[in-house]
């Protein structure tokens, strides 16, 4: 094929402006995964350097869905954040957990598998580092009072939260991001993943039970101590729990429905959290809105920028040409391909700005299949809903293959080393390479029998 | 009146590689002033006799408190004999892992206010006072700055600088 061929089959070329956008984008993600400066200062100034490059203009930026920011994705996450910063003072938590705790009648393993379900549901409910935030120091305590090694309880619960992550749109951000872009309400992700995430809890708490049930011993008089705790001494402001558990219940129920009233889920998580300020009686909301986790919100800000960048000078297409080049364009070999690479990617690298970028790479993959497709009947085609959900299960999953495969566990290997317990890289990896590899596996049978075999 | 007049001299002091238990006997016996023994805090000083931090009895409190106990509200769930186990777990521990180690210290020419306004902006107790030579010369403790306030107060005589 010679050169202008080549190029009048590419709607794209590769100028100038192709390589600058290229650079940027290469040298923002081998700086993020060598952790020299903070992923969220190099996103953002990734971003500027796209804009002020002219690689990208502001008003894509801001304003133009295709290469800029996906302002659902960040008003969903702020008004979360919101949500649960306002919920946390009322100890509605800590009494979940010493709750657990109790119903596990101090008995050590029973209250590490009710831990992991626990820390699952809330993953599926809350983002992953919100759930370990606040499971981690209970179940360090619980160890203590037991007198057992705490290593065991925390890596239980930490590979739970990326598990119970993946059932829904809300549960994990490559999920909330993966809805946004495929146009997936909540009710897809529980029809979808929901099912199978059960499934390999179930298979877990197998697992768990194997290699940690006969080693953990304690003493009656130690299981006095969780028994004798008062659950109910932990909720500090009863007035406000009731406020807040009603606007939850009105949340999940707005996130049930919104696919059918034609909401966002960025509308009714917004709605809610304006909702419980309003309640909340706070004269000064400045500093529940200070505890956003403004950084992680920046970090999608300016991923989805450099994104854009590339999507627009043409770097993605070029990409998804090369990956239907390998799948030959069977879409059972693209789910796989796309599944265990995501599993393996996410275990490296920062699944944020992972599937940041494969989102826009399916989407265009698609657009080569059916060209004559386009918007949602395109991004729903029925043969690409599951590359989408392989896409989510890996990338999701796939958190748990490292230290550094989630940042739900890298906080708790930072708090875990606080309280004097280091939890090694191997040793992270020893327990949950070998859980991410069974994950994936069950997620490969499933997506196999349920989209290829019996097409439901 | 300067820090250098009112600041008691320096007797005691701590070293980094001593263990916490040594520590506390130290911070038990050593002498106050003439009557009195046990004191709050004291600077731990290296083989040079450069202060690279300072214990007191805050930082033993934290030496028993478990990490996770900040992150949330879970002091309603401790038991009895908590503190005293972790206690003596805790005994071996080196004083360089639970000393203080940005140290609010004060000139020994520094005037009683410049005490008075480190004492209160940094909501500490005491202060280590240094000489030119940057060594501690000795402890200047809120409660005798309390008894020159005081004793101004109540002595109509007793006017501003001397």
């Amino acid at each position: 094929m010679t050169s202008e061929a080549a190029a009048a089959a590419q709607p794209f070329v590769m100028d100038n402006a192709f390589w600058t956008a290229t650079a940027i984008f290469l040298l923002a993600y081998t700086v993020i995964v060598s952790e020299k400066i903070h992923k969220t200062i190099v996103a953002v100034f990734g971003a500027g350097l796209m804009l002020v490059l002219k690689i990208l203009h502001q008003h894509e930026a801001f304003h133009i869905e295709e290469f800029g920011i996906d302002w659902n994705v960040i008003f969903l996450l702020i008004s979360m954040m919101i949500i649960i910063n306002l919920m946390r003072p009322t100890g509605v938590f800590e009494y979940i957990a010493i709750k657990s705790a109790k119903w596990g009648k101090g008995e050590p393993f029973r209250i590490m598998a009710i831990f992991a379900i626990v820390t699952a549901v809330l993953s599926a409910l809350l983002d992953n580092v919100t759930t370990v935030l606040l499971i981690t120091p209970v179940t360090l305590l619980i160890a203590d009072a037991l007198e057992v090694d705490p290593v065991p309880y925390l890596l239980s619960c930490v590979l739970a939260s990326n598990i119970g992550g993946t059932a829904t749109l809300i549960g994990d951000p490559p999920n909330i991001m993966i809805a946004s872009k495929a146009q997936l309400n909540f009710m897809d992700f529980i029809y979808h993943l929901a099912p199978i995430v059960v499934v390999m809890m179930v298979v877990y708490i197998a697992v768990i039970k194997l290699i940690w049930g006969r080693k953990m011993k304690t003493r009656d008089e130690l299981k006095e101590r969780i028994m004798s705790m008062n659950e109910h001494d932990a909720i500090k402001d009863p007035v406000m729990l009731k406020k807040s558990l009603f606007v939850l219940f009105l949340v999940l129920t707005g996130f049930v429905f919104h696919g059918m009233l034609h909401f966002q889920p960025a509308t009714v998580a917004l709605f809610g959290a304006g909702l419980l300020l309003l309640l909340s009686n706070t004269h000064e909301p400045h500093h529940i809105l200070a505890e956003v986790e403004w950084p992680t919100i920046f970090f999608f800000i300016g991923l989805f920028i450099i994104v854009g960048g590339v999507v627009k000078v043409g770097l993605i297409k070029w990409m998804s040409i090369k990956v239907l080049d390998i799948t030959q364009g069977n879409l059972f070999a693209t789910s796989m391909v796309i599944m265990w690479f995501s599993a393996f990617a996410s275990a490296i690298v920062d699944n944020i700005p992972y599937v940041a970028t494969m989102n826009p790479l399916v989407a265009d993959m698609a657009g080569q299949i059916w060209p004559e497709l386009s918007g949602r009947a395109l991004l729903h085609h029925p043969d690409l809903m599951p590359v989408w959900w392989s896409l989510a299960l890996g990338a999701c999953l796939g958190g748990n293959g490292s230290a550094i495969g989630a940042s739900a566990n890298v906080i708790v290997v930072g708090m875990s080393e606080k309280a004097g317990r280091k939890i090694s890289f191997m040793k992270f990896m020893a327990y949950g390479m070998p859980i991410m590899l069974l994950t994936v596996a069950i997620s490969t049978i499933y997506v196999w029998i349920r989209y290829y075999l019996l097409k439901i | 009146m300067k820090a250098k007049d009112l600041m008691i001299p320096l007797q005691e002091y701590l070293k980094p590689d001593s263990t916490l238990k040594e520590a506390a006997n130290i911070l038990r016996s050593a002498k106050r002033d003439e009557e009195k023994y046990g004191v709050k805090g004291l600077p731990v000083l290296d083989d040079k006799g450069e202060m690279i931090g300072f214990l007191s009895m805050g930082d033993i409190l934290k030496a028993v408190f478990p990490s996770y106990l900040s992150l949330m509200d879970l002091g309603h769930f401790t038991w009895d004999g908590m503190v005293e186990n972790l206690a003596k777990k805790m005994k071996d521990h080196k004083v360089s892992e639970m000393m203080t180690r940005d140290v609010i210290t004060i000139h020994e020419d520094a005037p009683l206010m410049e005490c008075v306004d480190h004492m209160i902006k940094h909501n500490v107790k005491r202060l280590p006072v240094l000489n030119k030579e940057s060594k501690v010369v000795g402890m200047l403790y809120e409660r005798d700055l309390f008894f020159v306030i005081t004793r101004s107060m109540l002595d109509e005589n007793s006017g501003g600088a001397r």
